[in-house]
């Protein structure tokens, strides 16, 4: 059969897409060796995402898998002060199997007074713990330790210099050490703690005299409903309506085994939250080296476009076939980007898996894999209209002649539009998946800023090398030509690395200025210590004591006892949907505190402050930013449940506080009229003198513990010292997947150099045959290198530090501090960087002979 | 008279360069009957190529009128442009032009699958059959010779059966016996399709095989010359 006998259908209508994505199959055989930074980029950025995500999954599922036995049980209720007796306890019993115990704050002591350290107590019943075991480093079985006396962690021994079988002191009592503490199932449940554990049973706690009215201990029970499995969850919620219409007043805070924290699940989830934003921001730096690889793509691909169009292919059909070349090159990205994301957890807890508390489940949501997917795609695809838009522009008459370089044009509205409409679509998935639409909208902002800046720097620097004069010395002439060349580096390094850089000088900066405040100015004008539980009528003495050992020492008081607040203007607070920063004001119980004055580090913004001798309806002083967020003003209402009773208040006035001074202060002040029938001890603070030497400071603790054996004195840095440990890992996190965005700049600027490498080794082939030695041609890129690395680092750090202070002022309203060693960290790296990816391409430029270039040419 | 296929009438074509606005055609008139061949000859830089290029829409002229297969060139637009070459107009390249990551085969079905014929792949394999590669047909182009990839190139530029051919030097490429195999088979497939045939050449013996033959100087047509035996 001739070709003639089989006509063309001319004009058929069918769906041509198919056809044209087997078109762009074929045409892609060449192999993705063009695509190699490309694919690098997108699947660095991806993996950020992906892991961020699979490592949050991982810890949220054994979080969530292990709830019975963190919890110690399907459920728990818990509250303050106030131990569950008669009909209500008899009410508990009936629910499930039921295990009582509590925790508190007190001091352990040697027996001879000598020496004293903070201990958390923990005090068990006989059926604890209904869910896992309690490991013990002696082989003594657990209730006959209890019953010989207190299982302590070991630290605790270290820190008194006793050992299992000695005595210390509890309150008035004098206890042995029956054991050490391996493991404890439900020690994560509990609050951040500042000192070892101690396990003593009710019995023992009953001796010691520790517990009296006012003593701040959280009573805890733990529900199994079932003897021998895990709750429903339909069982679980049964549970939940049967708590709160048969024990409605109770002031319960209920946990159950689906979210046995729900503290730690939002950090969890905000530390995720911030770390995607991260990788995002690294994944747009890779979109640089997307753009550059794509522009490059097209370009190489200029004579196959023509001759498609020269065989009846419209511009939009050569669009389609590259475009899904492009995406199928960003699908193998995000693939590799996505397989490295999910290996991440498991690597991490191959490395790490002990430090951790809880067990991680590796395992990862499809939600994080699709938001990885859905960034990556649309960051790929962001950075790849622009440059894909230049295919309308390539003409088929460039079949027949040679053209010059095109000039460059303002692209069609259609690659605009598509731009901004996906550039918008990332911030609204951005802004969609942060509880803190305004971190998320300062970052999405930033990252605008910053993108405009160093594309506009990019730009400058290119047209100042081209007018300014040409120096006589020939290498930095030399430099200064390569700067302002046309297709030159300067345009993608500025951008890539620039933006790299800001977010690591940004980062750098805001850790720094945190540390300095925590470090140093808080010590300066906060208390030394924090005292519990000082019964009212020791608090004289107690201060009278204190001002004798060290004259000068500065004691203040304020009542307290702790609630948990129950509803806002009768609205129950599970109820409310607070910001996430006002959330853990309605996450279990607050400290509580009376006043006829305004407390020390107050200012009355609204309202007015009660008169001394009020004794109206009970009257509330509520912070202000808080109330803010919370949508309380002046003469709304709110509920507290304190010792098991709920006591409604209004607003009468909206309080500003500081909180950084570490002074006695609270969320809410009550007028006295209403609290002060309940029973509570005070809480006080001491200032010792500056310059008292710790020798002195520990005898003032140590007379002050064997004068009064239930009253808990806390090291304020101690505490400090506490959070910081925690914040410190936070901040590693926040560097590394911060250095991953300089690691993306880095490839883009491999990238770079790598297509402008040709053109490089043609040009020192010419100069060489000039006459120019190879330390000539080195020490102009150098220059280059050098000249382009300090212009944009300098930018970086200008950068870097506006969205510092504006983080540390704005966000965090803590002092911003400059940190000289952050900023010469960079300059160090953004040159040391270009000097190695640079230096490697000139080594390879020097290295090449002469005449294959001069003959291809 | 039945119309011409190609019809240019005072067709003027000036370029801007950086030395100032070049003309490169100057009041060209040239009408083509179907099923003709015609030879456009002339120095370098005479108009040659770029008169072919306005022909095939590729270059938008300054005034005049182009009318190629019953389309109005001037007034579509590049979308428009690319659909009429795809139907009407085949094109043959010096360089060929083939698509270096696609076979034989896919070359030429390439511009009936951006067509949506249906039977692509079964027309180019029959046109590669007729002109003689159908052992090569799955081969890329760097493993065929000069000679078999202008043959590829023909037969990709016939796939869709245009009524006019536009050869830019096809013999420009190859050696003299491999040049005289590739115009023989194209003005054989020409004569066999009654397709028109436009050719740019430096060959005087490829264009005394054509019925009219125009020579060029300057942007201008110069004279025309017919032979007689040939059309």
């Amino acid at each position: 059969m001739t070709a003639e006998a089989l006509s063309p259908t001319p004009d058929v209508q069918e769906w041509r897409l198919p056809r044209l994505l087997g078109i762009a199959a074929r045409e892609l055989r060449s192999g993705l060796s063009g695509f190699r930074i490309f694919i690098a980029c997108v699947a660095l950025g991806v993996t950020v995402i992906t892991g961020v995500g699979a490592v949050s999954d991982a810890l949220r599922a054994g979080f969530e898998r292990q709830g019975e036995a963190i919890l110690g049980g399907d459920a728990t209720l818990s509250r303050m002060h106030v131990r569950s007796k008669g009909a209500e306890r008899a009410a508990l019993s009936n629910l499930g199997t039921l295990s009582e115990t509590a925790t508190m704050r007190t001091m352990a002591r040697r027996t001879d007074g000598s020496d004293q350290a903070l201990a958390e107590l923990k005090i068990v019943d006989a059926n604890y713990p209904l869910v896992g075991a309690v490991e013990l480093g002696n082989a003594v079985p657990l209730q006959e330790a209890l019953r010989r006396g207190a299982i302590v962690d070991p630290i605790l021994l270290e820190r008194l210099g006793l050992n299992v079988g000695d005595y210390m002191k509890l309150g008035a009592k004098k206890v042995e050490i029956s054991g050490t503490i391996k493991s404890e199932p439900d020690g994560i449940a509990d609050r951040l703690t500042y000192g070892p554990r101690v396990l003593v049973s009710l019995e023992t706690l009953e001796k010691t005299g520790l517990v009296r009215p006012g003593t701040l201990i959280r009573w805890r029970y733990a529900l199994k409903l079932d003897p021998d499995r895990s709750a429903t969850v339909e069982k679980l919620l049964a549970l939940r309506e049967r708590i709160g219409s048969d024990l409605p007043e109770s002031g319960f805070t209920i946990r159950d085994r689906r979210d046995p924290s729900p503290q730690v699940s939002q950090v969890l989830e905000r530390l995720r939250q911030f770390l995607t934003l991260i990788g995002l921001t690294a994944l747009l730096v890779g979109g640089v080296g997307v753009a550059n690889a794509v522009a490059t793509f097209i370009d190489k691909r200029r004579k196959v476009i023509a001759t498609m169009k020269s065989i009846g292919a419209t511009s939009r059909m050569v669009l389609v076939v590259f475009l899904a070349q492009i995406a199928l090159v960003t699908v193998i990205g995000i693939a590799v980007g996505l397989l490295l994301g999910i290996l991440l957890p498991i690597v991490l807890n191959a490395l790490y898996g002990d430090i951790v508390p809880i067990q991680a489940e590796i395992t990862v949501s499809a939600l994080s894999i699709l938001s990885a997917a859905v960034y990556g795609f649309a960051v790929a695809m962001l950075f790849t209209v622009w440059p894909l838009g230049s295919v309308e522009r390539v003409s088929a008459s460039v079949l027949f002649r040679d053209e010059v370089a095109p000039e460059r044009t303002w692209p069609r509205a259609w690659v605009v539009g598509a731009t901004i409409a996906l550039a918008l679509a990332l911030v609204a998935f951005a802004l969609a998946t942060s509880d803190s639409k305004r971190i998320a909208l300062y970052f999405c902002g930033g990252l605008v800023v910053m993108f405009a800046v160093f594309i506009a720097l990019g730009t400058a620097v290119t047209w100042v090398a081209r007018r300014v004069p040409r120096p006589r010395l020939p290498e930095l002439s030399l430099a200064i030509g390569n700067l302002g060349a046309p297709g030159g580096l300067t345009r993608s390094v500025v951008l890539s690395l620039g933006a790299g850089l800001s977010l690591l000088v940004a980062v750098a900066l805001a850790d720094a200025s945190l540390v300095k405040e925590l470090r140093e100015r808080l010590p300066v004008r906060s208390p030394d210590y924090f005292v519990l539980d000082i019964p009212k009528a020791e608090y004289p003495a107690i201060t009278a004591l204190v001002q004798g050992e060290v004259p000068g020492t500065v004691v203040e008081d304020a009542p307290m006892l702790r609630g948990r607040l129950v509803r806002l203007n009768g609205t129950p607070v599970e109820q409310i949907k607070a910001p996430p920063e006002a959330q853990w004001v309605l996450n279990g119980d607050r400290g509580l505190s009376y006043s006829d004055t305004v407390p020390e580090g107050s200012k009355v913004k609204a309202g007015e402050w009660w008169e001394a001798d009020y004794a109206g309806q009970p009257l509330v002083s509520f912070e202000v930013e808080l109330a803010q967020k919370l949508g309380l003003k002046l003469g709304d209402t709110v509920t507290v449940n304190i010792l098991g009773r709920n006591v409604t208040a209004r607003i009468a006035n909206l309080r500003e506080v500081k909180w950084e001074s570490l002074a006695i202060n609270f969320v809410m002040v009550f007028s006295p009229n209403t609290l002060k029938g309940a029973p509570h001890n005070l809480l006080a603070t001491i200032s010792l003198p500056p310059g008292t030497p710790m020798v002195t400071e520990a005898q003032v603790v140590r007379t002050l513990g064997r004068a009064y054996p239930s009253v808990t004195a806390i090291r304020v840095r101690d505490v400090l010292d506490a959070f910081n440990a925690v914040f410190t890992k936070v901040m590693t996190a926040i560097r590394v997947a911060g250095s991953v965005t300089l690691l993306a700049g880095a490839l883009v600027l491999a990238g770079a150099l790598a297509t402008a490498q040709r053109r490089r080794i043609l040009e020192a082939v010419i100069l060489k045959t000039l006459g120019a030695t190879r330390r000539r041609i080195l020490t102009s890129h150098v220059l280059e290198y050098v000249l382009l690395a300090a212009v944009t680092a300098l930018f970086a750090v200008a950068l870097g530090s506006i969205a510092a202070w504006i983080a540390v002022t704005e966000v965090m309203k803590i002092p911003f501090s400059f940190s000289l060693s952050a900023v010469a960290l960079a300059l160090l790296l953004s040159t040391g960087l270009v000097l190695l990816f640079g230096g490697a391409g000139t080594w390879a430029v020097l290295r090449a002979p002469a005449v294959p270039f001069l003959r291809s040419e | 008279m039945s119309q011409p296929i190609v019809a240019l009438d005072d067709v003027s074509l000036t370029l801007t360069s950086r030395a100032g606005p070049v003309e490169i055609l100057r009041d060209v008139s040239l009408h083509v009957e179907g099923g003709q061949s015609l030879a456009i000859v002339g120095p370098s830089g005479s108009g040659k190529t770029s008169l072919l290029m306005v022909v095939a829409g590729l270059e938008r002229v300054s005034s005049g009128g182009v009318r190629v297969a019953g389309h109005d060139l001037t007034a579509l637009d590049e979308d428009k442009l690319a659909l009429a070459r795809g139907a009407d107009i085949g094109i043959v390249f010096q360089s060929f032009h083939l698509v270096p990551t696609m076979t034989a085969l896919e070359n030429v079905a390439l511009p009936l699958e951006f067509a949506g014929t249906s039977n692509a792949f079964e027309i180019a394999r029959a046109l590669l059959d007729e002109v003689g590669l159908a052992p090569r047909v799955d081969h890329f182009p760097a493993q065929l010779s000069g000679g078999e990839q202008q043959r590829v190139a023909i037969a990709r530029a016939l796939s869709r059966q245009p009524k006019l051919i536009l050869a830019d030097e096809p013999t420009g490429n190859l050696d003299s016996q491999t040049g005289k195999n590739v115009v023989d088979l194209l003005f054989g497939l020409q004569r066999r399709r009654d397709a028109t045939l436009m050719l740019v050449t430096h060959d005087l013996r490829v264009a005394a095989a054509c019925g009219r033959t125009i020579h060029m100087a300057d942007g201008r047509i110069n004279n025309e010359t017919e032979a007689r035996a040939a059309s």
